[in-house]
């Protein structure tokens, strides 16, 4: 099964934090586990279609507490061990917050 | 020194029953079940470190994870879990070392010397000797997947057997037997040294590309299982190329695998028939697994090292890969590849697949060039693909009877529906047949014969349909000749003992005569029949066979039992587990001829409880595999238990020549008759 995490934390990255989490990362890979990450645009923008018509609303749309984003594309054998990932994650993050969701094909 | 505390496989199912039981705290158990499958190979490779017996060390982090089990859910999920299993686990071996020695000062220090030494330590060299542990040549090829499944991919008995669509208890007794094996084998944790180095990673390598195919070309079972399996594969090749960096082939292999699982989408058509590559919809190629595939590819290559056959078959599958189209595909480089494989694999099958890259690379004519070379070569004589590569260059160069001929052939020799669908839709386009009796119906009317008794039609059966498959059933009878007859024989009988030969020549004569045409067998000799039998096995060749390294224990079983009763292989081969007497060491057959009673010495005794393994009724002697729907047997010759067929005499046979080629002085192999006779 494959999860696509996206994540955002509150925290500004700083030394202790790269490293830790370089580790962690490693540490994925090597298990096989971790497909692809990276780090990602906080905001971004917003697009809609209705009625045909595309509109594009660039960001932020929240008064943002967040300070770093991130990706992760995931293959594990279930969602538990999705979670689990995603656990150990934000246990290096700090506080923030995140969202799992299973990709198909 | 043995530290074995238990021999009992059931200690394991503590936790699958623990798993299962209906708890308030569920997502608890689920967190805990994916905590272990992350932690458990570098918690048993450290274990074994300590207590040096792989068998031991499972079941001490075993207990760790009872002892989570049953806290966790209360106290709730600790915060760093992979750490705590760790600590647990460890406390628990110093404990069982301690209380195992206590008189030993020796044995204390070793514990305090371990309790001073963390087992994060060098933890990627015991995963990586766990590995090579696990994977090794002493145990059988089936016990070590399902060791390496267990120990590195922390599955559970259940979820193996599964996946492997064998018994969970079928499973659970082939991890405790490979346990043993290595305990009682003294296999040392330790990476092998430099020059084994090579040959014991090709074991792992084999171990994990086994696991890979058993996901991959699976076309029946559980279809929602069996992926998972390609993904365990992937796992563990993943981290051994983490593990072990320089080593070309690990990456080759890698790559070979992400690129492969790459195309599992396409592979399939909405009802479930098999696309071929060239035919498949690249756009649903998995692109993140074949740039994977080329990364792997390039670490391969800085590896360096002549390429060996895992990098060579990865190299055709990132030429395929990079083709945008599959008319874009670089033929020439692939058949150059296949060319180098060739070189170090020498199977007709590479081979088959060399001519079809070089049809492609340089036209028809220079694949049927190769792929006549080929027909002759017996171990490819029931293979449906070299017909059909066969009939698509012949129809290419425009010779459509010949390819109809092919593509009917190959129909008959598949057992997969839509491909032979496909074949004979294949044979169906081209020229229409010229009127008149075809081959296949004359035989069929010549069999039909109310003059001839039905031992008689039955050997004739065979004759004649060898000769339908190989000429055509739909060949018009005009057409067959004593030329064309004799190539079949060559190819089908040469081998075969002189009166087989002369049985088949017999019922060529007969039909032509009865058909009124040119004898067909005017090419074939009469060979001599001797009047002696084949000689026995002498004993240097038979104590060869016994050390053979890489027997699996149902032959191993089998030839020991026909040495030493001297039975007939097929009534050995109808023998059921329920008609074992082990104590008395005789077991009793009711063949044709009546009641058989077989008796056996103490080399068959020894050998026969490992094989049947806990069942208690069915045939003794399994085939590897389920048997196909349409080749479905009888009750009395399918295992109750795990749904397998009797072993057929036919393969039992092959299996024994494939065997002892290299032990026969004249390059034959042996019969297992020659095997019932071979008692000093």
């Amino acid at each position: 099964m494959r999860f696509l995490m996206t994540s955002a934390s509150e925290q500004a990255a700083d030394e202790t934090l790269y490293i830790e989490m370089g580790k962690f990362i490693e540490e994925l890979t090597r298990s096989g586990v971790l497909l692809a990450t990276g780090g990602m645009e906080l905001e971004g923008s917003l697009i809609r279609s209705s009625g045909g018509e595309i509109t594009v609303i660039d960001g932020p749309f929240t008064e943002a507490k967040e300070a770093a984003g991130g990706f992760a594309l995931i293959e594990t054998r279930s969602k538990e061990e999705a979670l689990e990932v995603s656990r150990r994650f934000f246990k290096i993050l700090g506080d923030g917050e995140g969202r799992i969701q299973q990709i198909f094909g | 020194m043995t530290l074995r505390r238990s021999t009992d496989p059931g200690s394991h199912e503590s936790r699958d029953r623990a798993l299962m039981t209906p708890m308030i705290a569920q997502n608890v158990h689920g967190a805990i079940d994916a905590v272990w499958k992350f932690e458990s190979a570098r918690i048993i490779a450290g274990l074994t470190r300590m207590v040096r017996d792989v068998g031991l060390a499972e079941e001490l982090a075993q207990d760790a994870l009872v002892a989570a089990l049953e806290q966790w859910p209360g106290q709730g999920v600790p915060d760093n879990p992979g750490a705590w299993l760790m600590t647990t686990a460890k406390r628990r071996a110093i404990d069982h070392i301690r209380r195992g020695e206590r008189l030993e000062r020796k044995h204390e220090e070793i514990a305090h010397a371990l309790e001073q030494r963390s087992l994060e330590e060098g933890v990627d060299d015991d995963v990586l000797r766990l590995m090579f542990v696990s994977c090794h040549p002493v145990l059988p090829a089936e016990a070590r997947a399902a060791l390496t499944l267990r120990l590195l991919g922390g599955l559970t008995a259940l979820e193996i057997a599964r996946a492997f669509l064998v018994s969970e208890r079928a499973v659970a007794q082939r991890i405790a037997k490979a346990k043993r094996t290595l305990a009682e084998e003294r296999v040392p944790f330790e990476l092998p040294p430099g020059p084994e180095l090579a040959g014991r990673l090709a074991s792992v390598l084999e171990v994990i590309y086994l696991i890979f195919n058993e996901g991959y070309s699976a076309t029946s079972g559980d279809d929602l299982m069996r992926p998972s399996l390609c993904l365990e594969a992937l796992r563990l090749g993943r981290l051994l190329a983490e593990l072990a960096p320089r080593q070309a082939e690990v990456h080759g292999l890698v790559a070979l695998m992400e690129i492969q699982a790459s195309r599992s989408a396409a592979r399939t058509g909405p009802s479930g028939e098999p696309v071929q590559l060239h035919e498949q919809n690249r756009g649903r190629w998995d692109q993140l697994l074949i740039r994977r595939g080329f990364a792997a590819m390039l670490r391969a290559r800085e590896a360096g090292g002549p390429p060996g056959p895992y990098v060579l078959q990865a190299a055709i599958a990132v030429s395929h890969a990079q083709a945008k189209t599959a008319q874009e595909t670089d033929w020439e480089q692939i058949a150059a590849l296949y060319g180098a494989l060739v070189r170090l694999v020498p199977s007709p099958v590479v081979q088959l697949n060399r001519a079809v890259a070089l049809g492609m690379a340089r036209g028809p004519q220079a694949g049927l060039d190769i792929v006549d070379t080929l027909t002759s070569d017996p171990a490819l004589k029931n293979y449906h693909l070299l017909s059909g590569v066969r009939g698509d260059f012949l129809a290419k160069l425009g010779r459509h009877d010949e390819a109809r001929t092919e593509f009917e052939r190959a129909a008959s020799l598949t057992h997969n529906a839509p491909e032979r669908a496909f074949l004979l839709k294949r044979a169906a386009t081209g020229t229409s047949r010229v009127a008149g009796v075809t081959l296949g119906q004359a035989a069929e009317r010549f069999l039909a014969r109310e003059d001839l008794d039905a031992e008689t039609i039955r050997s004739y059966g065979q004759t004649l349909r060898r000769m339908c498959l190989d000429l055509g059933a739909g060949t018009p009878l005009a057409e067959v000749t004593a030329g064309k007859t004799s190539t079949v024989f060559a190819v089908a009988w040469n081998g075969a003992a002189a009166k087989t030969w002369n049985r088949h020549r017999a019922a060529v004569r007969s039909f032509s005569a009865w058909a009124s045409i040119d004898d067909l067998s005017a090419g074939l000799a009469r060979k001599p029949e001797s009047r002696e039998r084949r000689p026995s096995i002498g004993p240097p060749q038979l104590d060869a066979l016994w050390e053979c390294p890489n027997t699996a224990p149902r032959e191993k079983t089998l030839w020991r039992l026909l040495h030493e009763s001297a039975a007939a292989a097929r009534t050995a081969l109808s023998l059921n587990v329920e008609d074992l007497d082990l104590e008395n060491r005789r077991g009793r057959v009711t063949t044709k001829n009546g009641p058989v009673r077989l008796s056996w010495r103490s080399g068959t005794a020894r050998l026969l409880p490992h094989l049947v393994e806990g069942r208690t009724r069915g045939p003794l002697f399994l085939a590897d595999r389920r048997p196909a729907p349409a080749r479905m047997p009888g009750p009395a010759d399918l295992c109750p238990d795990t749904g397998r067929g009797r072993l057929s005499y036919e393969r039992a046979e092959y299996l024994f020549k494939q065997a002892t080629r290299p032990l026969d002085p004249s390059g034959a192999g042996y019969t297992l008759h020659q095997l019932s006779h071979s008692r000093r």
